[in-house]
């Protein structure tokens, strides 16, 4: 088997979100960063379904040049090799993003397709919900998003989505493309001497050319009422009033 | 001018046609048009219903399911897609969240067909003049059987019945404050009024008044409601590591200097025993 | 020997420095039996049978000669009426140390001895008995025969047993004593490897490469080498450094360290003493499978808060925290194996550069408003920098003690800074976790902003950040002159820029195991403690302290297993009758705070920073007199 997972490299804001002096992008001068949550579970999928089937795995990323760490994060995990698709930091677009990556799978497919291809549901900064679904249009595949469940057997796919209460089942053949959520698996803890194969592992790195965008970032905005600043309801049995009218305006009651 | 709004039930859909309306005379496509649910059809039949209305935009509900048909609406017809707008006006100009709502993107697209989805519970739903609900017969008699491939094959009811602690859109939860397993009764009472689910501290399950499944914190579920009721629940660090995904946070709690009281967005300070039952009261008295 | 081939296939351990240091831990734990003494009643029963072995030696050939020739002894030393006298008062002692220990073990039975093999104790305890007996026997009946080449006075004790001997079997019976002493201590050596006895040799061994310096130091892991070199902590008996291997062997079940470990004490499955044991056995059999979980259970690895009370505890220099830590860095590093909570930690640690996850940006909320210097990159350094950690920086209670800190600094005209954003956590709750690689990368980067900066002397009010950087980060290039702000205080209140006056608060303090076991940090705290109100102590305090539970990483585990260990300790600090439970320790603080709220108990959890600034506003409030 052969996998395809795509990460992209995302701050690990830990919740309060400062704007850079732009208004463009996040201060990100004292923030970690990290693989966007969702995808560290198609990491750990990947990984698993190698285990259990033997095979290969891909990291792709686009990206800047520190986006390499998040490749190595994801081979620290067990991934066999990456691809960089470098950036100058400037921001893609979810368009331009899936069309650079279809190029970047079709130069890889020549020895071979991919027999699935995982992607996040959506990446936890831009929140786009469309990079997978349009890397598989483009391929051709069939794709199915938001996966707490797959399993692949045999020619095709067996996918478990949330769906209300309860989860709602696809199947489909292979290849695929299917985007999971976080809570598909519980990623793994790197272990350090995978971390130290990982710095040997490696990543081809093609910088593609970044087209007009068709959603233009104009400017970044913090939402009032970011961080809890607490308001006192009452005290005791009398606060009840109160609280049914906060109910009612968080649209809970 | 006309758009095109692919409708849920529901506030949701409220929301979405609230923001379609102020673009012209929106015309519907119900999400559940398509049975089993496929949505590379329900994106085939979107393409031609909006191009037989020349819509100037398409619209859905910013849920699993409307962003997913969307997407797929976005990459066969080749036009940019915005995800959970909170406002958009037809020059192109539109407003999204990005970080689940933590932070606002102010954003230009191409101001012919603008392909969008509304944000929850981001808009105030308002009334305006009913839309149309377009006639999908031909669409669907014309669907390639490949939009058909990805389909629901079949539902898995829960386990346990009913919505998880996970995804509850409001949980109440009670703490060592709480007393006993009986007392968990007022809780239990609330979380029923406001259809969620009944939560609680680490204390509770170890003393064996809530069973595992229930706990909220780092070692038990990660939730992210709404809102969160804590009902005598100190706040220790393990716990609010369970929590800080909720919405909003409603504190209650005898001890106005316990840490969750500066921790919530709401506080009430009082014996949960007295300030729970309170609430719940006044709730029915309102309905 | 086998077990000398065992030690030296041990992993490298750096233990040959220090040698004074050395020889002094010698002379007093094994010679002058220093920790033994801290329980007195075994303690002297130990030290007589140490004692009475040490100078009952030369007997051994005394009475090899005087088995081959009766009228022949040892020139000098066995004609010498002093020697007598000294044998003849320690064979008494060590008869009476038997008796006492067998007192101990069969009546008193204390619940240290739970686990340990007692049988085994008690025949060589008879064993003892019988070699002190049979000297006696043998004494008795040379003077009863006149074989006797020192004055018979001089041996009170067999001169008096002499006078029972009366009768033709008296020169038999004298033969028969001084074979049966002969065999009896030729036996005890032929046993001796095989039982845990040996620790009359390995102990006095063992504590001579115990650690003498920087105590709350673990030992580096070297991960430049080949990925094939580098030891991971341990998986298998085969990875235990030698000195850990001596360790096993040095054990006597004595039980020690078990009766003062805060997880044994709460019902939890780690008991040192079992530990080590296990160990053991896996060590003897030399065993090539994982020690975890065929020695001990995962559970045993993480119940240990490593506040190192069993390592102080342990007359033979066992430490046991760095058999833990070995432990556990095999089944984090390797095995990615550790409860699931303390995975959050880990992540958040590797990549927020804090335990709680939180943005470095935040870092200087807790001191808004107080006008405290953030020192940026390229200015002067500050006299003295003040580490904040991340527990003030990030946890609710945690920050008052930092705020008070700061705020008794500018009273006193301190120029200090803090580091703000570019702090990041020290990594030792990543290090006690067994996560080394992480704690490396995060001590590396702090070094080298420490360096950059020029700062040569750090504040800090955390324990656990004092400890890695003053006695851990010397080993990655950072040599700094580290106090606790208990230390810094006190000193500013004897040099009198800060002016307390005590109030009315019944004050406990909790010593931080960090601070008082690992440092030797006790009277500046007990000084601001008694400079703020009435101090009591607690029954379990300085050195002997009992951990709140935090230490060792625990603070980002839940504890599953057994009772909770910071209830245990408020309930020990409330029975003090104070109303004040002071502590030095951000930790400390939330453990014990939360304890406080569990218990229903009602006191006050303070740092001392807090206290000394209220007595200081109480000072600048009263009218002066």
């Amino acid at each position: 088997m052969k996998l395809l997972v795509c990460v992209k490299r995302v701050p690990f804001t830990g919740g309060k979100m400062v704007l850079a002096a732009d208004r463009k992008s996040l201060e990100t001068k004292h923030l970690g960063f990290t693989i966007s949550p969702h995808e560290e579970c198609g990491v750990e999928e990947a990984v698993r379904m190698i285990e259990a089937g033997g095979g290969e795995s891909v990291v792709l990323t686009l990206g800047p040049p520190e986006a390499v760490e998040q490749l190595r994060d994801a081979m620290a995990l067990g991934i066999d090799r990456g691809i960089h698709l470098q950036t100058d930091g400037q921001e893609w677009d979810g368009e331009s993003t899936a069309a650079a990556i279809v190029d970047a799978i079709r130069a890889e497919e020549s020895s071979g397709p991919f027999d699935l291809i995982l992607f996040g549901n959506e990446s936890a900064d831009a929140c786009g919900y469309q990079v997978g679904l349009r890397v598989a249009h483009a391929l051709g595949r069939p794709c199915v998003t938001g996966l707490k469940g797959v399993k692949v057997d045999g020619a095709s796919v067996r996918c478990e989505q949330d769906a209300g209460a309860g989860r709602d089942v696809y199947e489909v053949p292979l290849p695929a493309v299917v985007t999971v959520k976080e809570g598909l698996n519980l990623p793994r803890y790197p272990s350090v001497p995978g971390r130290m194969r990982a710095s040997r592992k490696p990543v081809a790195t093609v910088t593609p050319a970044r087209p007009e965008q068709r959603l233009q970032l104009v400017e970044l905005a913090v939402p009032g009422g970011a961080g809890r600043q607490t308001k006192l309801l009452g005290t005791g049995a009398p606060a009840a009033p109160a609280v049914v009218e906060m109910l009612r305006e968080i649209g809970v009651a | 001018m006309s758009v095109l709004a692919l409708m849920e039930d529901g506030d949701v859909g409220q929301q979405t046609l609230s923001l379609a309306r102020v673009w012209g005379h929106v015309h519907t496509v119900r999400m559940d048009a398509v049975a089993p649910f496929a949505p590379d059809a329900l994106a085939a039949v979107l393409q031609r219903a909006a191009d037989d209305l020349d819509a100037r935009a398409v619209f859905a509900a910013g849920t699993d399911r409307g962003n997913d048909v969307m997407a797929r609406l976005a990459a066969r017809t080749g036009l940019p897609f915005a995800a959970n707008v909170v406002a958009a006006d037809p020059s192109g100009s539109v407003t999204r969240q990005r970080w689940g709502g933590s932070l606002l993107e102010s954003a230009q697209m191409p101001p012919n067909r603008l392909l969008m989805t509304v944000a929850p519970y981001a808009i105030r739903a308002t009334d305006g003049p009913a839309p149309t609900a377009v006639d999908i017969t031909r669409y669907m008699d014309e669907l390639d059987p490949r939009d058909r491939v990805v389909q629901v094959k079949e539902h898995i009811d829960p386990p346990g019945g009913g919505v998880s602690l996970a995804e509850a859109k409001v949980v109440v939860s009670g703490g060592r404050g709480v007393g006993s397993k009986e007392g968990f009764a007022i809780i239990e009472e609330l979380a029923g009024l406001l259809g969620g689910r009944v939560g609680c501290s680490r204390v509770v399950t170890s003393a064996g008044w809530r069973p595992h499944t229930d706990q909220v914190g780092q070692t038990g579920t990660k939730i992210s409601p709404d809102l969160y009721i804590a009902c005598g629940i100190s706040g220790a660090t393990q716990h609010m590591a369970g929590c800080k995904g909720a919405k909003k946070i409603l504190a209650i709690n005898a001890d106005p200097e316990a840490p969750i009281m500066s921790l919530a967005d709401y506080s009430v300070v009082g014996d949960l025993k007295e300030v729970v039952p309170a609430i719940s009261a006044e709730i029915r008295k309102s309905r | 020997m086998r077990l000398y081939r065992i030690v030296r296939a041990g992993k490298p351990s750096p233990r040959f420095d220090d040698l004074p240091g050395r020889a002094r831990a010698e002379a007093v734990v094994v010679v002058g039996q220093s920790k033994l003494l801290q329980r007195l009643g075994p303690g002297l029963m130990h030290a007589a049978i140490f004692w009475g072995f040490i100078v009952l030696f030369p007997t051994i050939l005394i009475a090899m000669i005087g088995a081959a020739d009766p009228h022949a002894t040892l020139p000098w030393l066995g004609a010498q009426g002093w020697y007598a006298l000294l044998v003849d008062a320690f064979a008494v002692f060590v008869f009476i140390g038997v008796i006492a220990a067998y007192a101990i073990r069969l009546l008193q039975r204390p619940r240290r001895f739970r686990g340990s093999h007692l049988g085994e104790a008690n025949l060589i305890l008879a064993w003892i008995a019988g070699i002190v007996i049979s000297v006696v026997a043998w004494h008795s009946s040379q003077i009863a025969l006149g074989l006797n080449d020192y004055p018979r006075e001089w041996a009170p004790v067999s001169n008096l047993v002499s006078n029972a001997w009366h009768g033709s079997w008296v020169p038999v019976l004298e033969r028969a004593a001084v074979w049966a002493h002969v065999l009896l201590i030729l036996g005890f050596l032929v046993y001796l490897p095989y039982s845990k006895h040996l620790h009359i040799l390995v102990a006095a061994i063992n504590v001579f490469f115990t650690r003498t310096t920087r105590r709350g130091r673990l030992e580096p892991i070297d991960f430049e080498k080949p990925e094939a070199d580098v030891r991971f902590g341990a998986a298998t008996a085969q990875d235990l450094t030698w000195k850990q291997l001596v360790d096993t062997m040095s054990c006597t079940e004595c039980g020690r360290c078990q009766d003062v470990c805060p997880a044994y004490n709460t019902g939890k499955e780690l008991s040192p003493k079992l530990l080590i044991m296990a160990l053991r056995d896996q060590v003897r059999a030399e065993s090539t499978k994982p020690l975890v979980p065929n020695a001990v259970t995962d559970n045993v690895v993480w119940d240990c808060v490593t506040c190192g009370a069993c390592v102080r505890e342990c007359p033979v220099g066992i430490e046991h925290i760095d058999h833990i830590v070995d432990l556990r860095r095999n089944l984090v590093m390797v095995e990615s194996r550790f409860p699931d909570e303390a995975g959050t930690m880990l992540r958040d640690v590797d990549r927020a550069s804090n335990p709680w996850g939180k943005p470095q940006a935040d870092r200087t909320a807790w001191a808004e408003g107080l006008g405290v210097r953030v020192l940026q990159p390229g200015e002067a350094p500050p006299e003295v920098l003040f580490w904040v950690g991340c527990a003030p920086a990030f946890d609710e209670r945690a920050k008052q003690g930092a705020r008070s800190t700061a705020k008794l600094l500018q009273d006193a005209g301190v120029d200090f800074a803090i580091l703000g954003p570019r702090e990041a956590c020290t990594g030792d709750p990543a290090r006690r976790m067994g996560d080394e690689y992480t704690y490396q990368r995060l001590a590396q980067q702090n070094v080298e902003t420490l360096n950059q900066s020029k700062v040569t002397k750090i504040v800090t009010t955390c324990p656990h950040c004092f400890n890695t950087i003053g006695n851990e980060y010397a080993d990655f290039g950072g040599t700094y002159e580290v106090v606790h702000h208990t230390e810094f205080l006190a000193e500013l209140v004897r040099e009198g820029k800060l002016k307390p006056q005590a109030g009315t608060r019944k004050i406990t303090y909790h010593d931080s195991c960090y601070l008082a076991r690992h440092n030797d940090v006790l009277s500046a705290p007990r000084e601001l403690a008694a400079a703020s109100g009435d101090a009591v102590e607690m029954p379990r305090h300085g050195r002997r302290t009992f951990c709140c539970g935090a230490g060792g990483a625990r603070m980002w585990m839940e504890e599953r297993r057994g009772r909770p260990i910071n209830e245990e300790r408020v309930r020990e600090a409330a029975s003090t009758g104070a109303d004040t439970l002071a502590v030095a320790c951000p930790f400390c603080t939330v453990m014990l705070d939360d304890g406080v709220r569990q218990t229903g108990s009602k006191l006050q959890v303070i740092d001392l920073a807090s206290l000394l600034r209220e007595a200081v506003e109480r000072k600048a409030s009263s009218p002066p007199s």
